[in-house]
């Protein structure tokens, strides 16, 4: 019961271009001067431009000593790991468990509001709750050494600092699955249930409803999230700084850490990685929205 | 039966993660490989009160910055929400991608340029340079929540109240404005946590000078003494437990703007 | 800052006045106690803002508390800005002065030695010539090299001394015993007896570079084969590839397998803290005492120098070309060098003086004999006892890159 602003007619004021154009002026200013404008100053540092300092030429150099460096190379390997497998998780868990409280008659309210409880927690905080539990000494590794499983940090996996990215997934993965959750839950909530009932009262059975009815109606949201996911966990950086090891860094923590270096020659190829990771995200971002678009076509 | 072995998981995996947090910041001396800390301390409380500790300061500066931005965020994202949601007009979608993509695009690696330039025109080592790099991350998100609000606000409203004679001014706040309260506060919201929590951002453009607390509890997470690291990260945590549960009890029942966020 | 800055003017101005002869910008040694009184007056209501590391509590809180308060007393403001690296500090001096930023910088004063110091001396980011003009400058041997010379580089008053660090080896005694302890040698043998227990944070942290180049005086035979202020290439490399051979040997024995390595040295004495390695080198021993009555380090924890001696070096302060309040980090500089700072700095936070304390009165000097700080430290003298200069920047830049190339990343 909404009428869009189209079909009411302004009888006095701006006219409508004008009025649309004031209303998006200051967004469009903030994010075109502070986003785009960054975008494209990173680009420009990257071929060479040295705002400020005398004797700078372009050239692609930084690229070709981005691929070349062993250092960015190991990091590339396992910043897509790492985001991959975290937003995996993270989906699969996030829909799961929206699935699970959905169904959950009995103090659903408090269950959502427990499963939710990661959401507001910083991922600093988060980074170092993951430390405490899963480092050599931390808490998990204690119960394993109270059960005989372990004797000496050492003989406790190593899920910290180490080459996989282990502890840096279960963080990604413990902030992320909430998020993915209570998307998805508000999504069921907005009438999967008359749809199910209906599936079921023509004969449908459990497997055949989830596939026809739910994850046709949740699948915008679960794209949309996953989306998100992916992109934030590949352009963190505290996470993986506090968690991972100084071989390999995950892309943002090279590129921090090139940028600050005091021999200004490392910096053309910081920028040239954060343009690295600004496309890789872009590029993966559009293929896979392209992708569910079509899926969701078909499931349709 | 299968049902309540899966929530009691959901329950475990959601919560575990708290516990250390919650005994480290007592403990006094919890060497491996005890369970339960050998001794007790204060030492993580009196941190936080400790005036040369800059707990508090950064607990301040911390406020301050989240409450500018969410203003501002406010300000500059629901004007655009309010036209990406009401109006459909030509390019819209390419305005759409523009501005919800800093939502998408990591911000460091789209801001990283930019550091030489605020340090040029003075705005580095400044709150007013962090709040305006805060705004990158924090405007997508207003503009997403308010746009969904008014895709579903009806502006007859609007336009009756205009009839009868009411100002523009009045009828923003006694029309619109009330009607939008709920997906402002969630926006509001959003804004705030987002600053609330942000590291790399407030350390390429504050450069160490702005002390915020995450900024602070990165450093104690590095160090030894875990105690103090937990105890920081308790205060860090407080606050947007505290918001998140005051403004999902004010909110109706319906999610609508958790729900815009699925259509991204 | 507007209204300090206008009391500030008018203080300089009539101090500008009233001081003998024409006093410039640059204080010169015309009448010293005139020449300071201006800085005083011009720093009363200035700030300060210190970057120094900030990795270490107990020197926190004796910053944010005693010598805040003591600077207070003069009417400046200290501002402790607490960075991860000192290479931080010199990097923003730097950017600001290619964005022609060249007064009224953010950073006044930064704690810096070694390789930062050098850096920033080449792109002349210092202000200089006022170290032998502040009043406890009297307190200083500035024939000491180590006070002359930085890793090398002659200060040239571009920089005033202000603390004194010498390397130890920290170990747990419960786990380690002092044969172990003696030599380079026994103890990487004990190491590959004991695999995991032992590690150093990967250069360039600060301390992981001088743990690698305490191993490489021990392979080398001591720093004086590799003299100078640019690198021998013949000395250096045949004593680097001995040295990268022996690491990469002793690798496997370390934390973690030798697959990786701490990423600074708080990470690494979080190690220590949690009872994953039971050894370390560090350059703060005096800070260990601390660690200990808190509970952070076991009650068993013993310091030592290793039979290839430890490594000495001073930190300093210095004062960006830029600064914007150049009289308040003088004050606080000549601050650090006042006995009863220095005295309370060794007390409470365990950080050896650079002051030279025979040019103290019996008096003045008994206090710093009297400091105890337990028996997890090591006592002054022992600690000096066997102490080598540092190596030259240059090669401590070298060392720090091949590392990274050959251990590393192998």
């Amino acid at each position: 019961m909404s009428s869009s602003a189209d079909a009411v007619q302004p009888r006095r004021g701006l006219a409508r271009p004008a009025r649309i154009g004031l209303l998006l002026a200051p967004a469009l200013s903030v994010v075109g001067v502070l986003f785009v404008g960054g975008f494209a100053l990173g680009v420009a540092q990257s071929l060479g431009y040295q705002p400020f300092l005398d004797g700078w030429r372009w050239s692609t150099d930084a690229y070709t000593t981005a691929w070349q460096d062993p250092a960015v190379r190991a990091s590339v390997g396992l910043t897509l790991r790492v985001s991959l497998l975290s937003t995996v998780g993270a989906t699969v868990l996030g829909v799961a468990a929206a699935l699970l409280i959905h169904r959950t008659r009995r103090a659903r309210r408090l269950l959502t509001a427990v499963f939710a409880s990661p959401l507001p927690v910083p991922h600093v905080v988060g980074a170092l709750t993951m430390l405490l539990l899963l480092s050599q000494s931390g808490l998990l590794s204690r119960v394993t050494h109270a059960a005989g499983v372990t004797g000496t940090p050492a003989e406790f996996p190593a899920l910290t600092a180490d080459g996989f990215g282990v502890a840096i997934i279960a963080e990604y993965v413990w902030k992320e699955t909430p998020f993915v959750g209570v998307v998805v839950l508000a999504a069921l909530s907005a009438g999967v249930d008359e749809l199910e009932d209906a599936a079921r009262t023509l004969g449908a059975g459990g497997l055949q409803r989830l596939r026809h009815v739910v994850l046709p109606l949740i699948a915008p949201s679960v794209a949309a999230t996953s989306v998100l996911v992916f992109a934030f966990t590949f352009g963190s950086y505290e996470v993986p700084f506090l968690l991972g090891g100084p071989f390999p860094a995950a892309l943002p923590v090279v590129a921090l850490q090139y940028h600050q270096d005091v021999d200004l020659a490392a910096r053309p190829e910081a920028m040239a990685i954060s343009v690295v990771i600004a496309v890789l995200v872009a590029a993966l971002v559009v293929v896979y929205l392209a992708t569910v678009d079509r899926f969701v076509r078909r499931v349709r | 039966m299968r049902r309540s072995v899966g929530v009691g998981v959901l329950v475990v995996g959601v919560l575990t993660p708290f516990v250390p947090l919650l005994v480290w910041a007592v403990s006094g001396r919890w060497r491996y490989p005890s369970l339960l800390p050998q001794e007790l301390s204060a030492r993580g409380a009196r941190l936080l009160a400790e005036p040369g500790s800059q707990v508090l300061s950064g607990l301040v500066t911390s406020l301050t910055v989240g409450a500018a931005v969410t203003v501002l965020a406010l300000a500059v994202g629901t004007p655009a929400g309010r036209a990406l949601g009401l109006y459909s007009f030509r390019g819209q979608r390419l305005v759409r991608f523009v501005l919800l993509a800093p939502a998408i695009v990591p911000g460091l690696a789209v801001l990283l340029g930019t550091q030489v330039f605020f340090l040029r025109y003075g705005l580095a080592d400044s709150v007013a340079g962090v709040v305006l790099v805060h705004l990158v991350p924090t405007v997508p998100y207003v503009t997403l929540v308010t746009a969904a609000a008014f895709a579903n606000f009806d502006v007859g409203y609007e336009q009756q109240a205009r009839l009868l004679g009411a100002r523009p001014l009045q009828v923003l706040r006694h029309v619109t404005l009330p009607a939008l309260r709920p997906a402002l506060m969630v926006a509001a919201s959003f804004a705030f946590l987002i600053s609330w929590s942000e590291y790399v951002l407030t350390v390429l453009i504050g450069g160490g000078a702005v002390q915020t607390l995450p900024l602070l509890l990165f450093a104690y997470a590095r160090g030894a003494d875990l105690t103090l690291a937990a105890a920081v990260a308790l205060l860090l945590v407080a606050p947007p437990l505290l918001l998140v549960a005051a403004v999902s009890r004010r909110l109706p029942r319906d999610h609508g703007p958790l729900v815009g966020l699925g259509r991204l | 800052m507007p209204t300090p800055r206008l009391l500030a003017l008018s203080a300089a101005a009539l101090g500008l006045l009233t001081a003998c002869g024409g006093a410039e910008a640059e204080p010169g040694p015309q009448t010293r106690t005139g020449g300071w009184a201006a800085v005083l007056g011009e720093a009363r209501g200035q700030q300060v803002d210190w970057y120094m590391y900030g990795g270490d509590e107990t020197l926190n809180t004796f910053v944010t508390g005693f010598l805040a308060d003591r600077l207070d007393e003069l009417g400046v403001t200290l501002k402790q800005v607490r960075i991860t690296d000192t290479v931080d500090a010199v990097n923003k001096v730097l950017a600001e002065k290619q964005a022609g930023r060249d007064e009224g910088g953010s950073v006044d004063l930064v704690w810096v030695n070694g390789e930062n110091f050098a850096t920033g001396q080449q792109a002349g980011l210092w202000h200089c010539g006022y170290d032998r003009d502040l009043p406890n400058a009297a307190y200083v041997d500035f024939d000491d090299p180590a006070v002359a010379r930085d890793f090398g580089v002659p200060v040239e008053g571009c920089e005033s001394v202000w603390q004194q660090a010498d390397s130890a080896l920290v170990y747990d005694s419960s786990a380690l015993t002092e044969r172990d302890v003696e030599s380079v040698s026994s103890l990487f043998a004990w190491a590959e007896r004991n695999p995991g227990r032992f590690t150093y944070p990967a250069p360039p942290d600060f301390t992981g570079s001088m743990a690698v180049r305490t191993f490489l005086y021990d392979t080398a035979g001591g720093p004086s084969a590799l003299d100078g202020t640019t690198v021998d290439e013949e000395a250096y490399g045949e004593a680097s590839s001995r040295l990268w051979d022996r690491l990469i040997g002793v690798a496997p024995s370390l934390w973690r397998g030798g697959e990786t390595y701490p990423s600074g040295q708080s990470d690494v004495e979080r190690l220590y803290g949690n009872g994953e390695i039971d050894a370390f080198l560090t350059y703060g021993p005096g800070a260990v005492g601390d660690l200990v009555a808190r509970g952070v380090f076991p009650d068993s924890t013993r310091e030592t120098v290793l039979s290839v001696g430890n490594i000495a070096n001073n930190s300093f302060v210095a004062i960006p070309y830029n600064a914007g309040d150049q009289a308040a980090a003088k004050v606080l500089a000549n601050e650090l060098l006042d006995p009863e700072v220095q005295l309370e700095l060794f007390r409470t936070a365990g950080i050896y003086p650079a002051i030279d304390l025979e040019r103290l009165t019996d008096a003045e000097r008994a206090p710093f004999e009297d400091v105890d700080l337990g028996p997890s430290v090591l006592p002054l003298t022992e600690l000096t006892a066997d102490t080598q200069p540092e190596l030259a920047a240059a090669y401590v830049t070298r060392i720090e890159a091949d590392w990274k190339a050959r251990v590393l990343q192998r």
